[in-house]
């Protein structure tokens, strides 16, 4: 796939931009922060009424039939004025799994539901610091579930979750329904992504792979959700890497506009460097979808993301000075969010562990 | 096949049957003069099938050709290490501008064909002692002499002037004005009675660089290639000409893949060092750096197919690309333990890592250092304001020195 958009994508990718500038307001995002597990609700009905939930599903349930690359866009976009729920991309990956690896029964049972938003997917691997653990700490017998899930992005409200769960015969990818299970409210530094742990008590649930092939599923459905993560985390980058500049040539000290001086001026280009950098791995990863090298383009995607958005909330709080830091300007919601999708999807220090075992050919 | 693939087959397929006669093998322990002649008979090989001047017009000995053909073509070259560093600045600035500025079309024809061939050099005199990053800041001066000029002064830096035929130059001729409006452009024949040429050693043992110094040098008003006065914009229109060039996320330096085969050589605290997470952390992380900067690449290749213009991140390429090349260099060194010392003086800088951390910083320095390229990038790109500048509007000779 060509990695230059044609102009449907564009103008997905202007008209995701002009809907979500006009909706989302920091006003509205700053209380969230101080209640746990709520999320923005205007973002996303915005998402399900545009049909973004759809996007990158199959026509056969509802789906629009596109793919990384647009849902992509949209993401960055969704970065940019911080997106006010995870569910987008919690619920694609969801949807994925159950698209991917689903019986048919499976895949008319709750691709429908995903694809029009009226449920919420998430997705739960993670055990202790190990975002695909060997031994996960949810066990799966008899079609049952015990265990807890911790720290579930979209955890609070999610309707269902696909689960890396310890079977009988190594590990499971399954699926299950979330009505009745118990979630433990995780108060975290970025309420909006309604973090909860999932307390499975022989929770009904279905096997979707076993074993070797579950790991690598759910290492592929993780991939896939690095990649939107990367593009929003390139979004939110690259709208503080603006945001700072706008303040340098405006804000004056010393006789000139700070952004004069070099050690201003040279952090900006700097971050420049990593916005670009972070959106050209971006761009090839999606266009990588299904290719054998797809896993490497994720993770390069995903490194150089996080490190672009961690960097850009870093200076752009340091290049505002006092005013950076308080809580009415807001830079602190991009702050928070560079750090809660740096974690989302596994760390950097994962994705260089799974890029390595690649590129020294121990992996796959 | 499209008409590029077809193209770029076959150029990887002339850069590979001139590997035994002109590659990496070919080359080694041959001394500066002799490779340089090798490399001379490699253009002149280049140009006889069709792969000299590609995108120049025909008329002109070139292939007429587009960018992308170039590039394509450069890709595969790059490849293989063949002698064709003397002819890159001839080639890729002073020649290209003498067929825009130059006005004896005849002339200007046949220098053209000559530098094609690699029979001649161009040089391009621009730096100074006082000014590098800061051109228009240069000191070496052009007097009127009856029809002509008389040049006295002294350029530094520059490639290949040892072994050049002509060079290009920017002069002041008018100390009275500020400072860019009074620069003036020449050619020179670098033969010429008062030229004298002196090689640099650099600290990598190479002397690629010279002093040039000019004594009442003598030329005709013929050798103008620009307004008096309008000499600045031609020097820009210079180094704006190979805006898009085959470019090399390695940062002209060795491959990642030379480095995760080290680390999977070398052991450290009893282990392979590929398993060390100090070393994981590098990999990956210039992995990352070097697809970005590939991705950005190839968009823009594809872009230039389409017929749009590249995006500005571009000029990412050497300021990233270079000065992680420099610390991957380091990091290879050390790793090496005691076998880091080891140092050869005519190893390249694409497959040794000493070589590479050696000459890297004449990489981050040359055609823009690191400090111009961010200061480029946030006014050009990102709108940022000019450093403060005391000499803005000053005239040249008023200017405190």
């Amino acid at each position: 796939m060509t990695i230059l958009h044609d102009e449907g994508q564009q103008a997905i990718a202007t008209e995701s931009r002009r809907v979500l500038e006009a909706r989302m307001r920091k006003e509205d995002l700053l209380p969230l922060l101080e209640v746990e597990g709520r999320y923005h609700e205007g973002f996303w009905a915005t998402a399900k009424e545009q049909g973004w939930t759809a996007l990158a599903l199959p026509e056969s349930h509802g789906g629009l039939a596109l793919g990384l690359v647009e849902l992509g866009l949209i993401a960055h976009q969704a970065g940019r004025t911080l997106s006010g729920a995870p569910f987008l991309t919690s619920g694609f990956g969801a949807a994925k799994a159950i698209e991917l690896y689903g019986s048919d029964a499976q895949k008319a049972r709750w691709l429908p539901g995903l694809a029009s938003g009226d449920s919420i997917g998430a997705i739960a691997f993670a055990s202790g610091a190990d975002p695909l653990p060997a031994q996960p700490g949810v066990r799966f017998a008899d079609g049952r579930l015990d265990g807890i899930a911790p720290a579930v992005s979209g955890g609070v409200a999610a309707d269902i979750a696909i689960l890396l769960a310890a079977g009988a015969d190594g590990p499971v990818l399954a699926v299950a329904e979330l009505a009745g299970v118990e979630r433990r409210t995780v108060a975290s530094f970025d309420n909006s992504r309604c973090l909860a742990d999932l307390v499975f008590a022989g929770t009904p649930a279905e096997r979707l792979e076993t074993g070797g092939a579950a790991r690598d599923a759910a290492l592929h459905i993780l991939a896939l959700q690095a990649v939107v993560t990367a593009h929003e985390q390139t979004g939110g980058a690259e709208a503080l890497m603006e945001i700072a500049r706008d303040y340098a040539v405006t804000r004056k000290a010393f006789g000139q506009p700070i952004g004069a001086f070099q050690s201003i001026k040279h952090r900006i280009a700097e971050l420049y460097g990593l916005v670009e950098l972070a959106r050209a791995n971006c761009i090839h990863a999606a266009a990588r979808e299904g290719a054998e090298d797809f896993i490497t383009a994720a993770a390069a995607a995903r490194l150089s993301a996080t490190e672009a958005y961690d960097s850009a909330a870093r200076d752009c709080v340091q290049i505002h000075g006092g005013i950076g830091v308080t809580w009415e300007i807001g830079l602190h919601l991009h702050m928070r969010r560079a750090r809660s999708l740096a974690l989302e999807q596994g760390s950097t220090l994962f994705w260089e562990d799974v890029l390595v075992d690649r590129l020294a050919g121990e992996g796959a | 096949m499209s008409d590029l693939e077809g193209w770029r087959a076959k150029a990887a397929a002339w850069c590979e049957s001139m590997v035994p006669q002109f590659g990496k093998a070919a080359r080694k322990g041959l001394s500066v003069e002799e490779d340089l002649a090798l490399g001379r008979r490699y253009q002149k090989a280049k140009f006889d099938a069709g792969f000299a001047g590609i995108n120049w017009p025909t008329d002109l000995g070139g292939q007429g050709l587009g960018h992308i053909e170039k590039i394509a073509f450069e890709a595969e070259e790059m490849k293989h290490g063949f002698p064709n560093v003397y002819f890159g600045i001839s080639l890729g600035m002073p020649v290209p501008v003498l067929m825009q500025f130059g006005t004896d079309r005849e002339f200007v024809k046949e220098r053209v064909l000559k530098a094609l061939q690699g029979e001649e050099i161009w040089c391009q005199l621009f730096s100074e002692p006082s000014g590098g990053t800061d051109l228009a800041g240069l000191r070496t001066r052009a007097e009127t002499d009856g029809n002509g000029w008389k040049i006295n002064g002294q350029k530094v830096w520059t490639s290949w002037a040892q072994y050049s035929d002509y060079g290009v130059i920017v002069v002041r001729t008018d100390p009275t004005v500020a400072k860019h409006k009074g620069l003036t452009y020449f050619w020179v024949d670098m033969k010429a009675p008062g030229v004298t040429v002196r090689p640099i050693k650099l600290a990598g043992g190479d002397s690629h660089v010279n002093e040039v110094f000019f004594d009442d040098v003598r030329i005709g008003d013929d050798h103008r290639m620009s307004p008096v006065g309008g000499g600045f914009a031609v020097a820009m229109a210079t180094l704006m000409i190979e805006r898009y060039v085959a470019t090399d996320s390695a940062g002209f330096g060795p491959h990642l893949d030379l480095f995760v085969d080290l680390a999977k050589e070398v052991r450290l605290n009893g282990r392979p060092a590929i398993e060390d997470g100090r070393i994981r952390q590098q990999i990956a992380r210039n992995h990352a750096m070097r697809a970005g900067l590939d991705s950005i690449n190839v968009r823009a290749r594809l872009m230039m197919q389409a017929g749009m213009t590249p995006g500005p991140e571009g000029s990412l390429n050497k300021l990233v690309a270079v000065r992680s090349r420099q610390k991957l260099s380091e990091l290879a060194i050390d790793l090496q333990g005691a076998a880091g010392f080891a140092f050869d003086a005519h190893a390249s800088p694409k497959d040794d890592w000493a070589s590479s951390w050696i000459n890297a910083p004449t990489g981050r320095i040359a055609g823009g250092s690191d400090e111009t390229l961010l200061n480029t990038i946030a006014e050009r790109i990102l709108g940022l304001p000019q450093d403060h500048r005391p000499d803005k509007g000053v005239p040249f000779n008023e200017i405190p020195a």
